[in-house]
């Protein structure tokens, strides 16, 4: 078995500490799931690099919550809470839906595919491009949650009930060229 | 998005343009999939002037893929830059993809 980032499951986990962060909901309109996304990242500092990495990973978790979650109904609200400095980003992304009650499939699904990559099988892989269930469309990806294991670093973690994902991305820090200044 | 084409002896380049995101990007499944319909055995996808894919655009890309391997047909992808590539790389199909540095070399691959 290949060692694999894991999505987690757990409602009480750190990343589910709202404390400081900024809220903002909306409503579960698809065309707007991208600017849904800039109204979140405007507000990072702007020294983070790959900024428009950072808006589209937040924009796959708004879509995923809106598609997914509240199956597009206009009635049903996405919640968000984040906060940004130059050395992280931190979301918490909930809707109104069911839950995505099929993580642990996903996980070993992804373990799968993982392995495909390390033993260079990919005529296996074709087997696990896309992570779909019945109620995937056409135009589902199938692959955004890959690249959230991957990008979000300091961890993904759904609450119990599972209509709500919690992710942190550390961003290195580099120290400014120059001389250092002992107090010493 | 917008979609352009050029022609090199047997090879259509398909030149894309814009974003491909959860709003666009099946527009390119439908075009090439006319191309595949159409018997055009060599493809090129131009990604140099896309700054910006999402999953569905990923999506877009291995729908394309497949569909041109099970036809035993050939695509490469060209000019992945910047945050497309990042992306790509996430979601560890950089070496999957037959991905080319340009379309000078695409052409030169395709044509051999």
């Amino acid at each position: 078995m290949s060692h694999t980032k894991e999505i987690l499951i757990d409602g009480k986990h750190p990343l589910f500490d709202k404390s400081g962060m900024f809220y903002k909901e909306f409503p579960s309109d698809y065309r707007q799931v991208r600017f849904f996304s800039m109204l979140i990242v405007q507000k990072a500092p702007a020294e983070i690099k790959e900024i428009n990495l950072l808006e589209q990973q937040i924009s796959e978790l708004i879509k995923n919550a809106v598609r997914h979650g509240n199956k597009k109904d206009p009635d049903k609200k996405v919640r968000v809470w984040a906060s940004f400095s130059t050395g992280h980003a931190h979301l918490i992304v909930e809707d109104e839906g069911e839950g995505f009650q099929q993580i642990e499939e996903w996980n070993q699904f992804n373990s799968k595919r993982n392995e495909c990559f390390e033993n260079h099988n990919f005529e296996e892989l074709e087997n696990y491009f896309s992570y779909r269930t019945p109620n995937s469309t056409e135009d589902d990806g199938g692959n955004a949650l890959f690249a959230a294991v991957e990008y979000w670093d300091g961890g993904v973690v759904f609450n119990d009930k599972k209509n709500a994902i919690a992710v942190y991305k550390n961003f290195n820090e580099k120290k400014r060229p120059g001389i250092e200044i002992s107090s010493s | 998005m917008e979609i352009g084409f050029r022609r090199y002896k047997d090879v259509y380049i398909v030149d894309v343009q814009g974003d491909m995101d959860l709003y666009n990007a099946h527009e390119l499944k439908d075009v090439i999939n006319k191309l595949l319909d159409k018997n055009i055995t060599k493809i090129v996808i131009n990604l140099e002037s896309v700054d910006y894919i999402d999953s569905s655009g990923v999506g877009a890309l291995i729908h394309i893929f497949t569909s041109v391997k099970r036809n035993g047909y050939k695509l490469r992808i060209t000019n992945v830059h910047g945050s497309v590539a990042k992306v790509i790389k996430l979601t560890k199909l950089m070496g999957y993809f037959p991905i080319v540095e340009d379309v000078k070399t695409a052409l030169q691959e395709l044509s051999a």
